[in-house]
């Protein structure tokens, strides 16, 4: 068995559940899941010796020979792919089955699997024109797993604005790949940093690559698209999807020389995305649509740790890169697995109470403890709390800026501030988890959907224990992880071979294995002194009111609305309200929400502009042959007029 | 030989303000045909000796131009029962001016070109600019299919005149091509003015806008 057979079966079993997707579904999931598992099992290969899996082969796509090739870099990524895959499909047994979603279940199955192999061949291939092929075949199949409720306007709506989004990149792609065709003389790529000429291409493949990871201003289409898609596909968008972005940033600035300006910008955009994403996020009040938002914010996080990466680069090397680059590459990780926690919490809340509205919820962790609990572990994980492994990555990159100040280079003057952003992006990030455990789990039920809540079934329950498990591990244990870590890293830039855990990490580990260790003695503690105490209820303190009711607890809005007004410059919440006037009111009210700000007043405004102009240029062609003749006339007077100047010259 | 050429072309494009004045039909495939007729025997002028292939090519285009068009548009005319009178985008009066106008300025384009020597004096070149903007100047200002076929007749005519220029370098089989190509685009033309009457009971191309897209 080598990575090139595992792969094999990988990609067989993919191909063999997109048919039985239909029919049988049990084949269905237990291709799907072998597939997921090799997949995994070469990654794991390819991670833990180092080496490096190369095939050509004599089969042509496109007139260009098929060359697939398996690196520490891609393999770290094809390791989340197979996990998550795996766990998705899992999860959809029981969230999306055939007798709740007849029309729509047997299908987004195929689409599933054929998604997932395409996302495979991104991170395989080793031809420009192949990466575009496999690309774009992967937009097409997310577009049509976040579109399997098009019945609803705003599913559509939200599918055609990712799909627009997604080939405005696209578009970016293919000139970049294009560009470096015609500069190089050929599709394949590889390693080509000493050709400096072809560094200007960078920007076009950080535009591309960025729409798709959801960095800040290019997130538009993110949290809409998230948000309608079944819960399953939101945690592989935002485990995966917007983290093949992530790929070809770091996979393209290892083969390709890059601007000297471009680690300082990809720090920038990425404190940027990292510091709204997580105050947009405290603005919104549907649950699947805030997650979304901490998937800008956590990107923002990685492209902190890969811009810094890049300026070490860029002044020699220096070793406090590598960190920031470990830093960012293990958040991809732990950003897929808790994230994909989050997203398939969220969706079995969803599965039994019909809603995402986090006003009408209260009170769930009563009726669904598990799904409650391994919900909190994910919020304490993505809050970037120790012992979990939120706090790993974070630390690392927190290490990389500490380590760029004391070396008093030039990146000293902005990693001061980007760890200070970074501080305040974790405390938001709590903030906002606290509100959406304690509005969603805790306190009373708000509404009859709430108060009918059940717990999730185990098909749903598995996938989830997984995750959180993967979660704790990688908190508890860092070190175990640390191979792989570095040996992507070394793939990503090969001076940096150190392949030793840093000392900081082993103590991190202990560290973590304390607090869980005093945690756990704090809870047995706890459950004795309830257990021999026993459990009286009694009603909050209701500030004096004769008659509380659920209704009169605080909501999602409330909790968070002063640090919205913090943000209020760039959120821009919409308000609706009937103040209360008189001593006895009637009737009183208020209402708000948080726009997409980017989408309405940038992307809409100027998609209005060309809008106007190009029906007034429409109306050119309004159907009269008469006129159309004289078009063609002018046509030509300018021609022999261009000519005529020509001739001149 | 020269001055009969010129007196030639000049008739044809007198003809030409003769086609943008007139307000019927009829009249207006008459000026298309007698200027094909003219221009026809062309040919026969420019040649300095007499050669077969070349009467052949002049008898042929004036019995095209002259009898065979005309003759398929009038039957045109009388089997679709069309109103004679024209309603034209472009006004009698203003139509004549920009035509005038256009033969003015094609003459002095004509001086302003640097001509070979013996296409110096020639109204060739001045000929052949204003039969073609008088040609557009149809197209663009009237309205019916079968001004539209004339404007075209008459754009062809001038594109003629160009070809003229180079009879020594074009072959006659060329010449020959592009006649039949005409007769062909006009018979076709025929029967499509002949079905859009029968389907909706006008020849106003204007009223063909809702097909554009």
């Amino acid at each position: 068995m080598n990575p090139g057979w595992l792969l094999c079966i990988a990609a067989t079993g993919m191909v063999v559940g997109m048919f039985s997707a239909f029919r049988a579904p049990r084949l269905w999931l237990l291709t799907s899941l072998t597939g997921a598992i090799a997949a995994l099992a070469s990654a794991i290969w390819i991670l833990k010796t180092g080496a490096r899996w190369d095939w050509q082969s004599s089969v042509a796509i496109g007139g260009e020979a098929l060359h697939l090739q398996l690196d520490a870099l891609s393999a770290f990524f094809l390791a989340l792919l197979a996990v998550l895959g795996g766990v998705g499909s899992l999860y959809q047994r029981g969230y999306w089955t055939d007798k709740t979603h007849p029309r729509s279940a047997p299908s987004g199955r195929a689409w599933w699997n054929a998604m997932l192999l395409n996302m495979g061949f991104v991170l395989l291939v080793a031809n420009g024109l192949h990466f575009l092929i496999a690309w774009e075949l992967f937009t097409v199949c997310a577009y049509f797993l976040i579109t399997r409720e098009r019945q609803h306007r705003e599913v559509r709506q939200a599918g055609w604005l990712y799909l627009a989004a997604s080939h405005a990149g696209t578009l970016c792609l293919f000139a970049f790949f294009a560009w470096l065709a015609a500069r190089t003389g050929s599709w394949e790529l590889g390693p080509m940093r000493d050709r400096t000429e072809l560094a200007p291409l960078f920007w076009l493949a950080l535009f591309g690559f960025g729409l798709k990871a959801g960095m800040f201003p290019l997130h538009i289409w993110l949290p809409s698209a998230h948000a309608n898609a079944p819960s399953h596909v939101s945690a592989i968008l935002s485990g995966v999807a917007i983290k093949m972005g992530i790929y070809g940033l770091v996979r393209f600035s290892s083969w390709m020389p890059v601007p000297d300006a471009a680690g300082w910008t990809v720090a920038t955009l990425g404190v940027v995305s990292a510091v709204l994403g997580v105050a947009f996020a405290l603005g919104q009040h549907d649950l699947k649509r805030l997650l979304a938002y901490h998937s800008v914010e956590n990107i923002g996080i990685i492209l902190i740790g890969l811009g810094f990466a890049m300026v070490a680069t860029a002044h020699g090397n220096a070793a406090w890169g590598q960190l920031a680059l470990a830093g960012g590459l293990l958040h991809v990780w732990n950003h897929g697995l808790f994230k994909a926690l989050l997203f398939l919490g969220a969706g079995s809340v969803l599965h039994t109470t019909g809603t995402r509205e986090m006003s009408r919820f209260g009170g769930l962790w009563r009726a669904m403890p598990w799904t409650a609990s391994l919900f909190t572990l994910g919020a304490v994980a993505i809050s970037g709390l120790p012992p979990l492994n939120g706090f790993v990555s974070e630390w690392l990159v927190f290490l990389g800026l500490f380590d760029a100040v004391s070396a008093r280079g030039p990146a000293a003057w902005t990693a001061v501030p980007a760890a200070v952003l970074l501080g305040v992006t974790g405390a938001l990030a709590l903030a906002c988890f606290v509100k959406v455990c304690g509005v969603v789990f805790l306190g009373l039920p708000r509404s009859k959907v709430a108060e009918q809540a059940h717990e999730c079934g185990w098909t749903m329950r598995l996938p989830m224990l997984v995750l959180g498990a993967a979660c704790v591990a990688i908190g508890l244990a860092p070190v175990l992880f640390w191979p792989a870590i570095a040996s992507a890293s070394s793939a990503w830039q090969p001076l940096w071979t150190d392949s030793a855990p840093p000392a900081p990490m082993q103590t991190l580990g202990a560290f973590h294995i304390t607090i869980a260790a005093l945690a756990m003695l704090a809870a047995i503690g706890l459950w004795l002194r309830v257990k021999r105490n026993g459990l009286s209820r009694a009603v909050t303190w209701d500030c004096g009111y004769a008659v509380p009711t659920p209704r009169m607890q605080y909501t999602a809005g409330s909790f968070a609305g002063i640090i919205t007004g913090w943000f209020s410059w760039i959120l821009k919440p919409k308000r609706h309200q009937h103040p209360v006037k008189e001593n006895f009111p009637a009737h009183a009210s208020y209402e708000e929400h948080t726009p997409e700000t980017v989408l309405e007043h940038v992307v809409e405004p100027t998609g209005s502009v060309v809008m106007r102009i190009s029906t007034a240029v429409r109306r050119l062609q309004h159907g009269r042959l008469q006129a159309y003749i004289l078009y063609l006339l002018i046509g030509l007077a300018a021609l022999a007029l261009l000519a005529l100047m020509g001739g001149a010259k | 030989m020269t001055s009969a050429l010129n007196l030639f072309i000049g008739l044809a494009m007198g003809v030409n303000l003769v086609a943008l004045a007139s307000s019927r039909l009829p009249s207006i495939i008459r000026a298309a045909a007698l200027q094909g007729m003219v221009l026809g025997l062309l040919p026969l002028l420019l040649e300095e000796k007499f050669h077969w292939l070349v009467a052949v090519v002049a008898v042929g285009t004036v019995a095209v131009k002259g009898f065979v068009i005309p003759g398929l548009l009038r039957r045109a005319l009388r089997v679709a029962n069309i109103d004679r009178e024209m309603q034209p985008l472009l006004g009698f009066i203003p139509s004549l001016l920009i035509g005038a106008g256009a033969t003015i300025g094609a003459v002095a384009l004509g001086g302003a070109l640097p001509l070979r020597p013996e296409h110096a004096h020639s109204l060739l070149v001045p000929g052949a600019f204003a039969t073609v903007v008088c040609g557009f100047l149809l197209l663009m200002g009237r309205t019916k299919a079968i001004t539209q076929v004339c404007g075209y007749l008459i754009l062809e005519n001038g594109i003629y005149l160009f070809g003229l220029l180079l009879i020594n370098t074009t072959p006659l089989i060329v010449e020959a091509g592009i006649l039949l190509d005409l007769t062909v685009a006009v018979f076709v033309i025929g029967i499509i003015v002949d079905r859009i009457q029968r389907e909706f009971d006008t020849l106003d191309t204007t009223k063909l806008t809702s097909l554009h897209e």
